[in-house]
């Protein structure tokens, strides 16, 4: 919506359409609710939008001859879209958004900002940063479009390649977003995933786009999703892959996701979107977690680190080298990444120490790491996961 | 079955969500709404103008007018439900998970008095 009226207002007015986007979804608050929705939502919000922004416009006497050219279009401008028209907006406005004059952290944080319609705080959480620096990035992003500037458009085929990869990272922030919803009432919003899929879909679906790297990627987000329906229990609350019901994983999101595996082995690039796709395969085929290749699983981590070197990543094949060898061998691996200043607010560093010296029965020293686990940033079903964590670790015997 | 008036005071959103997050607030409302149209509960339903309203008062014989609804300003009148239901207690249960009441909105019941028996 926000890249539809922004195509249309010029990148220059991107604070404009977002703050006209954002008018209207609370005028249709104060007004579905009583009135019903409308036959075509997206259309009546699109023309609320539209008369908002053309108002706000209006107020700056500086941009007057703006107004005369964007009335002009208002009288013409059919209300209602074509189908698929949107998801070109939207794709078009993703290449605006990952322009390689941008510095990188921008291009994601503007994406989601203004494609995924996140708020401020909600990236801040996906990328462990303060909301104050995610909002000062956004500002310099803005005016450096103004700027320069640059356009909203996909950009033609022989400029795409570098500028996919950017694109690329976005969509699987946009994922994880979902996939993690961090400091949400919900752990998961199936909803936010099921964007991610749908833009990446787009991309393949796109003669331009339809690469290797993009299927693997889509693969990697179809076998995660497949899980989603089973990550959680009836009240919300978060599972553990060994206690997740195998049965309610989605079938045929799996077969899609192999299926774009396979598609994404055409090329002669690996990246590591292919290392972690075949590291949610080996997790998709196997029955259980018992019969799972653990050992595979740690020689993929083990590619990724060279592909994508990162303490997060440190931290899973940890996770995965416990399993395989045993949990001295894990909590070996993560002390030496313990110190790591980019894990400071990651609670899930002190939950995987918690749960490990929990499985190799000091119960003293688990629960000392799940009280740390509580002290960064968590959602609520992930703060209860880990207080239901903390009473094993108190309460042993009962147990 | 009796007759109830939901009336919605206040808007249901603070102004510093995100559209992600009104998307999801709006469709608390509409499956809320969904419900009770599903079960035929559900009459009639009004937007109210926002910030608009009159207060009418006699003083002396004379009609004088003065801005409304309310004396507090924040407490706008955003539209109103009429919902069939058994009891007071059975509304409650319906409006027991309402989005409106997530934020700094109120809503208001009233029985409608069923007067058909005085002919």
């Amino acid at each position: 919506m926000v890249s539809r009226l922004a195509r249309w207002l010029g990148s220059a007015r991107l604070d404009l359409a977002e703050e006209a986007v954002q008018d209207a979804l609370v005028r249709a608050l104060s007004t579905w609710p009583f009135s019903g929705v409308p036959a075509e939502p997206r259309g009546w919000l699109f023309q609320v939008a539209r008369n908002r922004a053309v108002d706000l416009l209006r107020r700056d006497a500086a941009l007057r001859s703006k107004l005369d050219s964007v009335r002009a279009e208002t009288e013409s401008a059919p209300v209602s879209e074509p189908a698929g028209a949107l998801g070109d907006d939207e794709l078009a406005m993703m290449f605006m958004c990952c322009h390689p004059v941008l510095p990188p952290p921008a291009r994601v944080a503007l994406t989601l900002k203004t494609v995924g319609g996140f708020s401020v705080e909600e990236i801040a959480a996906a990328f462990l940063a303060e909301p104050e620096a995610i909002a000062q990035r956004l500002v310099r992003a803005k005016r450096q479009i103004r700027e320069e500037p640059i356009s909203i458009e996909i950009p033609p085929k022989g400029e795409i390649g570098g500028r996919l990869d950017s694109v690329l990272d976005v969509l699987y922030l946009f994922f994880n977003e979902g996939y993690s919803a961090h400091g949400g009432p919900n752990l998961t919003r199936a909803e936010l995933c099921g964007e991610a899929i749908r833009l990446g879909e787009i991309l393949v679906g796109n003669s331009a786009t339809d690469l290797p790297a993009v299927h693997a990627l889509l693969a990697l987000m179809l076998l995660q999703a497949s899980r989603l329906p089973a990550r959680v229990d009836e009240t919300g609350d978060l599972l553990l892959l060994a206690e997740q019901d195998r049965g309610a994983w989605d079938r045929a999101l799996i077969a899609r996701g192999l299926g774009h595996l396979e598609r994404a082995a055409s090329g002669d690039r690996i990246t590591a979107y292919h290392v972690e796709a075949a590291i949610a395969a080996t997790h998709a085929v196997a029955d259980d977690e018992a019969s799972t290749d653990w050992a595979s699983i740690v020689r993929h981590y083990d590619d990724l680190l060279e592909l994508k070197p990162s303490p997060v990543v440190e931290l899973n094949r940890a996770i995965a080298l416990a399993k395989a060898e045993g949990s001295a061998a894990g909590i070996e691996a993560l002390e030496r990444i313990a110190g790591d200043p980019v894990l400071a607010r990651y609670y899930l560093l002190p939950a995987a120490l918690g749960r490990l010296w929990l499985e190799a029965g000091d119960t003293e020293r688990a629960a000392r790491y799940y009280e740390e686990a509580l002290t960064r940033p968590t959602s609520a079903p992930e703060r209860r996961f880990l207080e239901r964590q903390l009473m094993r670790c108190r309460r042993p015997a009962t147990a | 079955m009796a007759k109830y008036l939901i009336i919605a005071r206040g808007t249901g959103i603070p102004s510093t969500l995100s559209p992600q997050e009104v998307q999801k607030v709006i469709q608390k409302y509409m499956s809320w709404n969904a419900n009770l149209r599903k079960d035929g509960r559900m009459l009639h339903s009004e937007k109210l103008r926002a910030g608009e309203g009159r207060v009418l008062r006699g003083q002396g014989g004379k009609m004088v007018v003065t801005d409304g609804p309310y004396v507090e300003s924040k407490e706008v009148v955003g539209g109103f439900w009429l919902v069939e239901a058994k009891s007071y207690d059975e509304v409650l249960q319906m409006l027991s998970n309402h989005p409106h009441l997530d934020g700094p909105g109120i809503l208001e019941v009233r029985e409608i008095e069923d007067l058909s028996h005085l002919g």
